[in-house]
């Protein structure tokens, strides 16, 4: 017989339901957006929305659910 | 954003705009099944470590022709309206210019030249072994993760990003047996760390109690399936299956199930396996609620490799008893699973999984150890005994009220 143990005591936690929900300061109006450089999902090869200069870019960040 | 695909097209088709995406899920795959649904044929970068940290999705931002975000855009916003002013209207170039994209990082060249006291170098090392790794490497990724993790305990980002690389291993062939268990662990700490943090919160909802969850996460899939098979096209394979939690509708109230029928006696007399023939793994993924008195647990059964065990599928499928003490409530006390079909009347060591909600009392104790059992045909051996056994499994629950 296993027995694992989850604490859920430590996940109490409080949604402050109040609270706006804020960018990362790295993504603001005027700024260049981060070229952090990510897999692409096609074929994972390296890609960055810097790849798009030149093209006007609508940008969704998402999940399918 | 279906929504923005449809109104945008005629734009899209003139080359004013390109729509481009970045998932921030799990499982990127999913994404992929879901544009090729929705017929979105965006280019797609995956973003399953959060290296952006943005706390919540959807986000839409609009940015210029220069790489200059000029807005982000509400979701409840018209999309031609939230366009007005930006499609046709040419952005003078920034001073200086944006930063070009970076090549990523070799893991090789960060591991070779990085200080091991250093947080960060442990932080970029296991970033980049897990986006640009092998499969291979996902261990590798862990124990630089464990590493930051031991450097500064209190770094929400990297307790996320490890339950990232702990919940990709146990996908994966390389599963090790407490892989869930420690995604869990880690997604938890991080979010005691932050609680606005939603898509940490979403990686627990997306395996935890009906109670939970915001909406049903992945209950899309048959329909896009179905809708895509009809067009004539063969959907985007998922290299793991959604399934239980994943698929489970939001509940507002805790259905109890109901008491079935059984022979104790009979019962305790079967054959008892302590372990040795099939291993059990047990995962309690909690509610992310300040009132969370609610938890789904997640069972799974291994057929044990060192004994050369097997199912034996020629007979009745698995069953799982559960015997909540007075004041705890379970949604199933009886969990049945039949044999696999692609394994009838033939051995098989495959996992077996069961799930099932529990919901404490609302005073009184906040822990419980919750009695189960489960019955099922195992073998030991190819040409061993294949007998009816019984393994016992204690599930610790604790609960801490505010």
């Amino acid at each position: 017989m296993k027995t694992m143990t989850a604490l859920i005591g430590a996940l109490v936690l409080s949604t402050n339901a109040g609270a706006q929900l804020s960018l990362p300061e790295a993504i603001a109006e005027g700024k260049p957006f981060p070229a952090v450089v990510l897999p692409r999902l096609a074929d994972g090869q390296p890609a960055s929305i810097a790849d798009f200069r030149g093209e006007k870019v609508i940008l969704h960040l998402f999940a399918s659910w | 954003m279906p929504g923005w695909h449809e109104s945008t097209l005629e734009l899209q088709k003139q080359g004013k705009i390109r729509m481009v995406g970045i998932i921030e899920e799990q499982h990127p795959d999913r994404a992929r099944l879901f544009m090729q649904w929705k017929a979105m044929d965006w280019p797609i970068l995956v973003d399953s470590l959060d290296l952006l940290e943005v706390t919540y999705v959807p986000i839409t931002v609009l940015i210029d022709e220069h790489g200059i975000v000029r807005s982000v855009v509400s979701p409840r916003v018209d999309p031609l309206v939230a366009l007005e002013g930006f499609v046709d209207r040419p952005f003078d170039p920034p001073e200086p210019a944006a930063q070009e994209a970076q090549a990523p990082p070799d893991p090789e060249k960060l591991r070779a030249s990085m200080d091991p006291g250093s947080v960060a170098d442990w932080r970029e090392l296991a970033q980049a072994l897990l986006s640009w790794g092998a499969p291979s490497r996902l261990d590798a990724a862990i124990d630089a993760y464990t590493r930051a993790i031991d450097l500064e305990p209190g770094d929400g980002w990297t307790r996320f990003r490890a339950g990232v690389a702990f919940r990709a291993r146990a996908d994966s062939e390389r599963a090790r047996g407490d892989d869930f268990s420690r995604a869990i662990e880690e997604w938890t700490a991080a979010l005691s760390i932050d609680p606005n943090n939603y898509i940490w919160r979403r990686r627990i909802q997306q395996y935890g109690p009906r109670l939970d969850k915001p909406y049903p996460f992945y209950d899309w899939v048959a329909e896009a399936r179905r809708e895509i098979e009809a067009r004539g096209d063969a959907p985007v394979e998922l290299t793991v299956e959604p399934r239980g939690a994943e698929l489970a509708l939001p509940a507002k109230k805790f259905a109890a199930g109901e008491a079935a029928e059984r022979d104790l006696e009979r019962d305790d007399r079967i054959h008892r396996d302590p372990g040795k023939f099939v291993e059990v793994r047990t995962v309690v993924v909690p509610g992310t609620k300040s009132d969370g008195r609610t938890a789904r647990v997640h069972v799974e059964f291994e057929p044990a490799q060192a004994s050369d065990a097997h199912w034996n599928n020629e007979v009745g499928g698995l069953v799982f008893w559960l015997d909540p003490p007075e004041g705890w409530s379970v949604d199933r006390r009886r969990i049945e699973l039949d044999n696999p079909a692609a394994f009838l009347g033939a051995a098989s060591e495959e996992v077996r999984r069961v799930e099932f909600e529990v919901l404490g009392p609302s005073a009184g104790a906040t822990q419980v150890v919750l009695p189960a059992y489960a019955l099922y045909y195992v073998c030991e051996g190819v040409d061993g005994a294949c007998l009816y056994r019984r393994q016992d499994v204690e599930i610790r629950l604790a609960f801490t009220r505010e």
